[in-house]
């Protein structure tokens, strides 16, 4: 945040330059006598001294504004991240463990701060147990999901739920470390791309 | 009285089971004694038959070779009858029948192939070697070797023979609709499906469609000419209903999040489970034909889901965790309680998933185990005897996704280990013999038996 302010700000003193010296030559031609040759000069040396600075200052400003959308794209990003991040449960169980409420809580504040934008909150489960039942197991995970988020003020209506069953393993493996990270509700954002960052 | 050896079977069986023992996870664990593991190979009075050579006009060999070898696969596969062959110097247009009631022979299939405009006329007769004369004979057009049907054609022959010397139905004339997971790849995550069929003997895999999203419970349509399906591109789970004769397909309902759909004994509705909010999946019938008016059929505050109707349509198996842990109960189609077919042992919390109703009996299997965390078999319990004995079919592997062939005698089910390779086996519910259906190319599962798609007298020629 700090960062581009301070950036905005250098946008607008680059601009305040640039016009003031825009102005200066005006105040120079009116001149009633003849100017001597050492008066034009200066004149030209003024003018060329003048549009080296304003080029410099132009120069300034643009790899400023560069880094500031550089920030605010990283900034984009890690906001994105913490609303895609998924969220991991026990095995066949679809309740929220106190690790994924935490992150849930993230994506709540994301979400209010941001109100165009809705995401598609996907069920997954190990491998273990009957195919299909697994189907609803991933269901039940996304919409414990979807009822923790939508109890905070947050419309049901921008979380779409849908369930992979067991067939997108985050993980490839066949052991538990694989199938802890399998056990989990993904998050995808689905329309409204801006983001902004919660508010404090 | 037919002359019939145990040795015969044994020596038959018994290489069969062990070299398509794929699965090498013996389950050891201790079953409730309320499931019988039945394993043995029984040995029941069965007829014997054999297939001699088909006689063809110039020219025509390899046509009359695959029809007879057709046929001597179908009929071994039925498990009605005993395959023997004739020896060469017994080979002929007039069988000797007492030489061949003195090798243990107690039918004879003979048959004369004629090549005709576009395909293949084919007299086919049956010979009661011991009664010494022609049990039945007909005449057969055949469609041309490289037609699509060629093979369709002549398994409808075997079953009309099963049917005309054991008076029960055949499967051969049949196929077996399933889906393969495919591997991912750089440009595509796992997840992505493939539908196939293979014909019941084992050849014909192939692929109508996939690679787009996940396709789940494959299911026939009674008369064989659609199958439908669960599909989801990534969004929701739709149903699909392919046409069988002309590929294209449809979606059945605009309804979102629905799966494990299966047709009613008319072919009217079609039940599938569909989730709804708050309540999660419940079980509901569609009119198909007039596109609308689904009906509940079976409801509870958790999953309830694979409907699978009864031959008469009046009830259905499925599953739900109502209990807490999925099992199989059964219930009337218009309403009523449900009741709980599965075993079920207190302080176990046992897993019981996929039940199938058998085509022409109260049998229903269903695949599970009996503690929640044990590799999953293949069992069969009686419809109108909840809570009696379960007849546990399979001993190891994982088993899973049976469906009863049209005969309500043999079960197609998909059988690995830890599920990295799972492979299609079809076991015969009396004797316990099994084979490979099709396997050794990926993930085989959530195998559907059609109905009967060929008859014989589609073929016959007055």
């Amino acid at each position: 945040m700090m960062l581009r302010r301070v950036g905005l700000l250098t946008i607008g003193c680059a601009l305040t330059l640039t016009a003031c010296s825009k102005k200066t030559p005006e105040t120079v031609t009116p001149s009633p006598s003849t100017p001597t040759v050492a008066e034009r000069d200066t004149a030209t040396e003024r003018m060329a001294r003048e549009a080296a600075e304003r080029a410099r200052q132009d120069s300034i400003a643009r790899a400023r504004a560069a880094e500031d959308a550089a920030e605010r794209e990283r900034q984009l990003q890690a906001i994105r991240g913490v609303l895609e991040a998924p969220v991991y449960f026990e095995y066949d169980d679809d309740r929220l463990t106190e690790e994924a409420a935490t992150a849930l809580a993230q994506k709540v504040q994301i979400l209010r701060a941001n109100p165009g934008v809705s995401v598609r909150i996907t069920g997954h489960t190990d491998e273990r147990g009957s195919v299909e039942y697994n189907l609803a197991l991933g269901m039940r995970r996304a919409q414990s999901v979807r009822d923790y988020i939508s109890g905070f003020s947050v419309d049901p209506a921008r979380l779409e739920i849908v369930s992979m069953g067991e067939d997108q393993p985050e993980d490839p493996g066949h052991d538990e470390a694989a199938w802890s990270k399998n056990r989990r509700a993904a998050f995808m954002i689905t329309s409204g791309s801006t983001l902004n960052a919660p508010g404090r | 009285m037919r002359r019939l050896t145990a040795l015969s079977i044994t020596i038959l069986a018994l290489p069969v089971a062990a070299t398509q023992a794929s699965a090498q996870v013996r389950d050891t664990s201790r079953a409730p004694t309320a499931i019988q593991l039945s394993g043995e190979y029984t040995a029941t009075d069965r007829p014997s038959i054999a297939v001699q050579p088909f006689a063809g006009s110039a020219g025509t060999g390899v046509a009359p070779d695959s029809m007879a070898t057709i046929i001597r696969r179908d009929l071994e596969y039925s498990d009605l009858l005993v395959p023997a062959s004739v020896p060469p110097n017994l080979v002929s247009a007039t069988p000797d029948y007492r030489a061949l009631n003195s090798l243990n022979i107690d039918y004879l299939v003979t048959g004369e192939v004629q090549l005709t405009g576009g395909g293949y006329q084919l007299a086919l007769t049956v010979h009661d070697v011991v009664y010494g004369r022609v049990k039945d004979a007909a005449r057969y057009r055949l469609p041309a070797l490289t037609a699509g049907d060629f093979r369709m054609a002549v398994h409808s022959l075997s079953d009309e023979i099963v049917r005309g010397i054991t008076n029960r139905p055949g499967f051969a004339a049949s196929r077996v609709a399933l889906t393969r997971q495919n591997k991912a790849t750089a440009s595509r995550a796992t997840g992505s499906y493939d539908l196939l069929v293979v014909d019941a003997d084992g050849f014909g895999l192939r692929r109508l469609s996939g690679n787009t999203g996940q396709i789940y419970s494959p299911t026939w349509s009674p008369d064989g000419s659609k199958l439908a399906y669960a599909f989801n591109a990534g969004a929701t789970w739709q149903l699909i209903e392919r046409d069988m004769e002309t590929s294209r397909t449809r979606t059945v309902t605009s309804m979102k999040n629905l799966t494990t759909p299966t047709y009613s004994p008319d072919g009217s509705r079609i039940a599938f489970a569909g989730w709804v909010e708050g309540n999660g999946f419940e079980i509901y019938d569609y009119d198909i034909n007039r596109n609308c008016c689904r009906r509940l059929i079976a409801s509870s505050q958790r999953e309830d889901q694979a409907p699978s109707y009864s031959a008469d349509g009046s009830r259905i198996a499925f599953m739900s965790d109502r209990l807490g842990q999925p099992h199989i109960y059964i219930a009337d189609t218009n309403g009523g309680r449900a009741t709980l077919l599965s075993p079920f042992v207190s302080g176990m919390r046992g897993y019981y998933f996929s039940p199938d109703w058998a085509p022409n009996s109260s049998k229903i299997v269903f695949s599970g185990h009996w503690n929640s965390r044990g590799v999953y078999q293949i069992m069969v319990a009686d419809a109108t005897r909840p809570g009696g004995a379960i007849d546990q079919l399979t001993s190891s592997g994982d088993n899973e996704d049976p469906s009863w062939a049209p005969d309500g005698r043999h079960i197609v089910f998909s059988s690995g280990v830890g599920d990295q390779q799972l492979s299609l086996y079809v076991i015969d519910a009396v004797t316990k013999k099994r084979r490979l259906l099709t396997g050794g190319t990926g993930k085989l599962r959530m195998s559907d038996w059609s109905p009967i798609l060929a008859k014989a007298s589609d073929y016959v020629v007055n």
